[in-house]
């Protein structure tokens, strides 16, 4: 059994989750976080039950007049045979890794988001040199396999980090295994360096 | 049991409606859908849907209740709370459908796998859970309840509301994260 997550999100990100108005593919970040992660769990459940005193007491919208007629007439069809949902674990174990540098891969992720955001899998070898880069946008980050040293603080399987804009970083894998991270970006990063404009010209993501 | 404080309403009466459509008895669909469409339909306008679309895709939530309504289990959530999650994720994939973004093929979080309520929690069930986490809302300040609606009614939450309140982003998040604090203190256990 891994052990419990130490880094999680923030209380107003989760309660943005719970809310459903994350931005498309952020969520997916979440959520791969909330699954394995049984505190977030029952946060994000209490903050469900926030939700629902709100629709509680919510203002009344009017139906109209032929509302309930409409419904009583829906329910009486058949179900469209639903499509298998997929999971989280199935989600990210059908995309296809594209192998960008020595030792370093990435895999974009089926899942929606805005045109300009990135939802992809980067996984890298120990000792590769990793881009230094800066953001343009906010960046969700789970570790998902192996561990990753950003400034000093360890990110373990499990393990959530958020990025601001502006904040320049530049990640390490941390220990004997290859790290692989599951990442929701806002726009485009930007690298500095030349490696760094390479890797992410390759990776097109 | 926990003592009911005055003022308190639980939403047995939702849940026992839920109850009886699982059973596929449309007068209890019918009862239901008086008590929660509106309010349903007034969520959604009120996170910024038009009245034709609001209206449309609150019959799809209600379509979705008479669907899985024998998942629904009293003793995890209260109904408005059931009800609440429905709504959220119908919304998302409309939302997501509209925008041609790729298929949103996401497991929908109510089927997802809830061992967090599996933990004591004095033995209440879902609408006396729900009637206090009401109770604890009222408690609250106007600023600290002003962020906690605004969180679930907008959009891009945080920045929106910084800008509506004209406070500074920061603001925002510690007033949320504050109200968040309180909320989970009163709550306690609860979860
Ligand atoms: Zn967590």
């Amino acid at each position: 059994m891994t052990p419990a997550p130490v880094h999680h999100p923030s209380t107003e990100t989760l309660a943005a989750y719970a809310a459903g108005t994350l931005r498309a593919g952020f969520d997916f970040v979440i959520a791969a976080h909330v699954r394995g992660c049984a505190q977030c769990r029952g946060e994000v459940a209490r903050l469900e039950g926030v939700g629902g005193a709100l629709l509680a007491e919510a203002d009344a919208a009017a139906m109209s007049e032929e509302a309930l007629m409409q419904a009583l007439a829906r329910i009486e069809t058949a179900a469209p045979p639903a499509a298998p949902a997929r999971t989280i674990e199935q989600i990210i174990a059908a995309a296809k890794k594209r192998w960008v540098a020595p030792g370093v891969w990435t895999a974009r992720i089926d899942t929606p988001h805005a045109k300009d955001d990135r939802v992809y899998l980067l996984g890298v070898a120990p000792g590769v040199q990793t881009a230094k880069h800066t953001h343009s946008g906010a960046e969700f980050t789970v570790v998902l396999q192996g561990a990753l040293n950003d400034g000093g603080v360890v990110y373990r399987a499990g393990d959530f980090c958020e990025r601001d804009p502006d904040d320049t970083h530049h990640p390490k894998v941390e220990g004997a295994e290859t790290c692989v991270c599951l990442f929701a970006t806002q726009g485009r990063l930007v690298p500095s360096g030349v490696i760094g404009r390479i890797a992410f010209a390759l990776a097109d993501v | 049991m926990a003592s009911q404080a005055p003022g308190q309403v639980e939403t047995r009466e939702e849940a026992a409606l839920i109850a009886r459509i699982a059973t596929r008895d449309r007068a209890a669909f019918a009862a239901l859908f008086g008590i929660v469409a509106p309010k349903v339909k007034g969520y959604l306008m009120r996170l910024g849907a038009t009245g034709a679309a609001a209206e449309e895709l609150t019959q799809d939530v209600m379509l979705t209740v008479w669907r899985k309504a024998e998942q629904f289990d009293p003793a995890k959530a209260g109904a408005l709370t059931w009800i609440f999650v429905i709504a959220r994720n119908r919304r998302i994939d409309a939302l997501r459908r509209e925008s041609s973004m790729t298929t949103y093929g996401l497991e929908a979080p109510e089927d997802m796998p809830d061992d967090s309520v599996d933990a004591p929690d004095a033995g209440l069930d879902g609408a006396e859970r729900e009637a206090r986490v009401r109770a604890a809302m009222q408690e609250l300040s106007a600023e600290q309840q002003e962020v906690v609606r605004r969180s679930f009614f907008e959009e891009e939450p945080h920045a929106a509301i910084a800008a509506a309140l004209a406070l500074p982003l920061g603001t925002v998040k510690s007033r949320l994260r504050l109200a968040m604090a309180k909320l989970k203190a009163k709550l306690g256990d609860l979860k």
